[in-house]
This record gives C-alpha cells, sequence and structure tokens, in this order.
C-alpha cells in the first residue's frame, strides 16, 4: 500500500460558461518533495491551485491535501501555507502588520512576526513601510512570510519567483530545498522553465488547461526529446531519401531549424537508417540536454509567443 | 514507514493544532484591520472630528431649544448616520478591491464566519460610536449650552434608541456591500436608493401607506426624535427585514459561492 500523498488532486474541472480552463487534473506530491507545477500563463495553473485551497470551486473532481479538504482542515494555515498572488495585498496596510492580522488569525506567537520578516530578508525598515511601496519582489518575500507564519508541513506557491531578482531566486531555491530535505512537501508553479528545474523533484506540466507530461526532468527529456540531431552532407534530395528511410522504419522525426532533422532516436539507429538510404551525414550527434528541454517544455505546451497572443 | 504509520502521524499532528480562531477573536482582527491601514485610519477620526464640529456649532450657532443634552445628542449622530454605512460598505468591499479576500479565505475557509465576525464589528463600531456621541453630549453641553430652558435630561430610551439608529444604519451599509462587493457601486446605490425611492413617491400616488413601512427616512429618523411607540417599532423591523436581512442573505449567498 503507498503511503499516503499529502497532496493529492484527482480529476479537477473547472469550467467558467462554456470555458473549460482546467480539464482533469490530477497529481499527487509527496512528502519531502518540491513539485514543479509547470505551464506558460494561461495554462490553468493557479485556478488548479485556488480550487486545492479553497477558493474556486471545482466544476468536478476533487483535491485534498493532509488527507482532507483544505477547508475542512482545524486551522488550515497552520498545517499548510499558502502564497496565491504576492500582489493581493492591502497597499495602505503596513507589511508587519499584515504578517500580524494573520498571526492572530493562526492563534501562533507574535514573535513569529519578527522572525518570518528577518528569514525572508526584510528587515525592520521594510516591515514597517505601507506595502503599496513594496516592489513585486518585496511582496513575493512578504508572502513567503506569510505561508511560512504557521510553521506548516505543506507549502502551496502559485509563480513564487515572479519579480525576485537572480540572487532572491537563488535564495527561494535553498529555502524550499532546505523545507522538503526537512520532510516538508512544497508545490509551486511557474511558467519559467529554468526556475523551477533546479528546485523541483518532479515536474508536472500543463497547458490550456489539461496535463501534458508528469516526470523528473530526466523522464521527461528521455520520453519525449529528439534522441539525435542530424544533418546531410548534400542538399534536399538526399534529405526525403533520409526520410523516407525513417517513415519506413517508424522513427518520428521532424526538421529542425538549421536546416537539419531531430530524430526520436539514438544516433546509432539514425546512422543506419544513413546507410540503407545511401545518403551522406555531414554531422550527427545527441540533441544538447539543456536546450532539449526547453523544446519539450514549448513543444508540450505549445507556447511558442505567436501562438500564445493568438489566443 | 507503513500507510498506518503516516496517517497516524498525520493524525497526531492534527490533534496538537491549535483550533481555528473564534468568532469574537475573527471580531477583533476584523476591527483592527479597519483601522490599520492608512484610509482606514484617517477616515474614524474624519467621521469623530466631524461629528464634534456639528454638536460644536448646534450648542453655538442655533439659539433657543437647541443646547438641551436631547438635541445636542441627536445632533452630533447625524454625522455618523451619514458616515458609519460608509464605513460598513468599505468594510467588506475593500477586501475585494485590494484582492485581500485571498489571504482572509485562505486563512478562515469558512466564509461566513469571516462575514458574521464583519457584521459583529459592525455592532461594536456603532457602541464607539455612541459612546463618543455620549461623551461629546456630556462633556460640551454644560459648557457651552445657551438653552433658555435649561439643559433638561437624556432619557435612557433616547440612548438606545440611538445606538439602534447608529447600528442599523451601519448594518444597512454594510448590507449593500456585502451584496455588491465593490464600493464605488455599493455607496452610490445606497445613498441614490432613498432618492430614487422619495421621487417615485411624489410621483405615484397611494405609495404613502407603504412607505411607512419601508422607507428609511420615515422609520429610522424617529429613533433619534422621540420614544418610539409600538407600531413604529414594527415599521422599524419591517424596513431591517427589507434594507438588513435581504441584501444581507444575497451578499452572503454571493459570497459562499463566489470564485476567488
Amino acid at each position: 500500500m503507498e503511503p499516503p500523498a499529502l497532496i493529492e488532486i484527482n480529476g479537477l474541472t473547472k469550467t467558467y460558461e462554456t470555458r473549460t480552463v482546467v480539464k482533469d487534473v490530477s497529481f499527487r506530491c509527496e512528502p519531502g518533495t518540491v513539485t514543479g507545477f509547470l505551464g506558460p500563463n494561461g495554462a490553468g495553473k493557479s485556478t488548479t491551485l485556488k480550487m486545492l485551497c479553497g477558493l474556486v470551486r471545482p466544476s468536478a473532481g476533487h483535491a485534498q491535501v493532509l488527507g482532507q479538504p483544505y477547508a475542512s482542515l482545524a486551522n488550515p494555515g497552520l498545517r499548510v501555507g499558502i502564497l496565491i498572488d504576492a500582489a493581493a495585498q492591502h497597499a495602505g496596510r503596513r507589511g508587519a502588520e499584515a504578517l500580524s492580522i494573520a498571526a492572530q488569525t493562526l492563534r501562533v506567537p507574535r514573535t513569529r512576526v519578527a522572525e518570518m520578516l528577518a528569514l525572508v530578508g526584510l528587515d525592520d525598515v521594510a516591515g514597517r513601510r505601507r506595502i503599496g511601496q513594496y516592489s513585486l519582489g518585496m511582496r513575493q518575500r512578504l508572502g513567503i512570510a506569510l505561508a511560512l507564519l504557521g510553521d506548516p508541513e505543506v507549502l502551496v506557491l502559485d509563480e513564487p519567483a515572479n519579480g525576485l531578482d537572480p540572487e532572491g531566486i537563488r535564495w527561494m531555491r535553498e529555502l524550499l530545498r532546505g523545507f522538503a530535505g526537512r520532510g516538508g512537501t512544497v508545490l509551486l508553479s511557474s511558467h519559467l522553465l529554468n526556475e523551477v528545474e533546479a528546485v523541483a523533484d518532479r515536474l508536472v506540466v500543463i497547458a490550456s488547461g489539461e496535463i501534458v507530461a508528469t516526470g523528473t526532468s530526466q523522464e521527461l527529456r528521455g520520453e519525449n526529446v529528439a534522441g539525435s540531431a542530424v544533418k546531410l552532407a548534400d542538399g534536399a534530395e538526399q534529405a526525403e531519401l533520409l526520410c523516407q528511410e525513417l517513415t519506413r522504419s517508424g522513427v518520428v522525426f521532424r526538421s529542425s531549424d538549421d536546416g537539419g532533422l531531430l530524430v526520436e532516436a539514438p544516433a546509432a539507429e539514425v546512422g543506419r537508417a544513413a546507410l540503407r538510404a545511401g545518403v551522406a551525414i555531414s554531422s550527427l550527434g545527441p540533441v544538447s540536454v539543456g536546450a532539449s528541454l526547453e523544446q519539450v517544455f514549448l513543444e508540450l505546451t505549445g507556447s511558442s509567443n505567436g501562438k500564445e497572443e493568438n489566443r | 514507514m507503513s500507510a498506518m504509520g503516516a496517517e497516524a502521524e498525520l493524525q497526531a499532528r492534527a490533534d496538537e493544532i491549535p483550533a481555528a480562531a473564534g468568532i469574537f477573536k475573527l471580531t477583533r482582527i476584523e476591527l483592527r484591520k479597519m483601522t490599520d491601514t492608512r484610509s482606514g485610519f484617517w477616515l474614524p477620526i474624519a467621521t469623530a472630528a466631524i461629528s464634534l464640529l456639528v454638536a460644536i456649532l448646534t450648542l453655538t450657532l442655533r439659539h433657543g431649544n437647541f443646547g438641551t443634552y436631547s438635541h445636542v445628542f441627536a445632533n452630533s449622530t447625524q454625522p455618523l448616520v451619514f458616515l458609519l454605512p460608509i464605513m460598513g460598505v468599505l468594510l467588506v468591499c475593500s477586501e475585494w478591491s485590494q484582492h485581500t479576500t485571498l489571504i482572509t479565505f485562505v486563512l478562515t475557509p469558512r466564509r461566513w464566519r469571516v462575514i458574521a465576525a464583519k457584521a459583529l464589528a459592525c455592532v461594536f463600531v456603532s457602541i464607539a460610536a455612541l459612546v463618543f456621541c455620549l461623551i461629546v453630549t456630556f462633556v460640551l453641553t454644560p459648557i457651552i449650552s445657551k438653552a433658555p430652558g435649561g439643559t433638561g435630561s437624556l432619557p435612557l430610551a433616547m440612548v438606545g434608541q440611538g445606538w439602534v439608529a447608529l447600528c442599523t444604519r451601519m448594518l444597512i451599509g454594510f448590507a449593500f456591500g456585502t451584496a455588491i462587493l465593490a464600493s464605488s457601486p455599493a455607496v452610490v446605490v445606497y445613498l441614490l436608493l432613498p432618492t430614487v425611492w422619495a421621487a417615485l413617491l411624489a410621483a405615484i400616488p397611494g405609495l404613502d401607506p407603504i412607505a411607512r413601512w419601508i422607507s428609511t427616512d420615515q422609520t429610522l429618523e424617529p429613533l433619534l426624535q422621540h420614544t418610539l411607540s409600538a407600531t413604529e417599532w414594527v415599521h422599524f423591523a419591517t424596513t431591517v427585514g427589507l434594507w438588513v436581512l435581504v441584501p444581507l442573505l444575497i451578499g452572503a449567498w454571493r459570497i459562499r459561492e463566489s470564485d476567488l
């Protein structure tokens, strides 16, 4: 029997009037892990996370945290730290005051407020300033302080790296790794692959409201990446011959930007196909790793810029 | 770790968690949230200052019987009757305009508890407003009053009715805010409806009997003028039902159902 997942999302669906923004989304987050919830803007990440913490009603499906629906946890802020929208703070309220109110609601000691401000790198002066004067990065830090206030076991963070500078992103990465290292469970969303890849144990990729891939970054690369990039010595005619041969052997491929082919097969297999087709190869090798996960992501989510704008 | 073990551990952790804040704690938090922002800090101060000013003007400028405790008290409540409903509107709507609902309802997912706490906060603010009016009345009247017939007395019944008037006004604003969930439209509707209603009254003959039951200026104004008769209390109750309970129920349902 599997241990209970700390976050369990099961068939979540959200339909507004005629528009389905989240469609049958399911995944689990295990204790001691960081799960990256990855997808382009408007893919349904926020709506999914809002359904998880009871802010949005699912049209179908259900979500549980710590074995219960979030809203039925006794004092949920002490068990699950949530940051949904860092900008959603009263502009006329002071940073420390916003934390104090939450501390009262959660019934944690006042001293937690100063501790959390220090932890996220906001000093006394910043704490006394009104949130309207905060940069987005400072609001993110305040939001993370708010999420950590109740010393929770689970963290759910929506786009926490938005507005953070590179130093801030590294700080947050270490914070989340430390949190998971102590047995905590983290679910964080992002629209930027490299933000998440470095910190997440597992990736859940969502596009247009549907989960398109789940797994470690290695698994995602292995499953979807064209294994080899190949270039031919001579022109288009030769390429056509190789394409025919590859099609015959049932290998998936497509043309790459530089005029070659990206083939979902190991280099040796491509070499043999070229031999059978009788074409000369000028270069053949595995696709470089970093770029290819980016490609996988873009391909999975279909988020080339033009497409995004046309939606 | 077996599944049973993990579940038991989760349960153990759940058992040692302090319970969520109770309704009175939430009310205290709502009162704090009303005053800890820049606008929230100045609005009550401005309201109090205007109320004080009106009391002083009544005492110094008007002659005749206006210097009695009863009149000064009734006059000092007037600015509050106008401004408390606006505070009531903002108590709900500022959460929507500033998007703090995300935090409020994440920390307290049972949304009706937040609405109840806010309604209770209105009651407490109206009590504070009453105390303020009483202090103004009893400090200023003996000092400045020029009433020829003496300062008279302030019957307890009138103090009670004064509080009922303040509390009802604030709750009407709160109820409108809850139903509409946007400050400006809620304030406009709150201010405009009586005018529209008055215009209808003037235009359509035969509405008068209904007006006695539901016109706020006919059912709430007497609270500050004389001790209400039983019939007038019934009229008052009808008004409260229409202007407080109906919008509040609509609003509570909206908030419960809404996606944030």
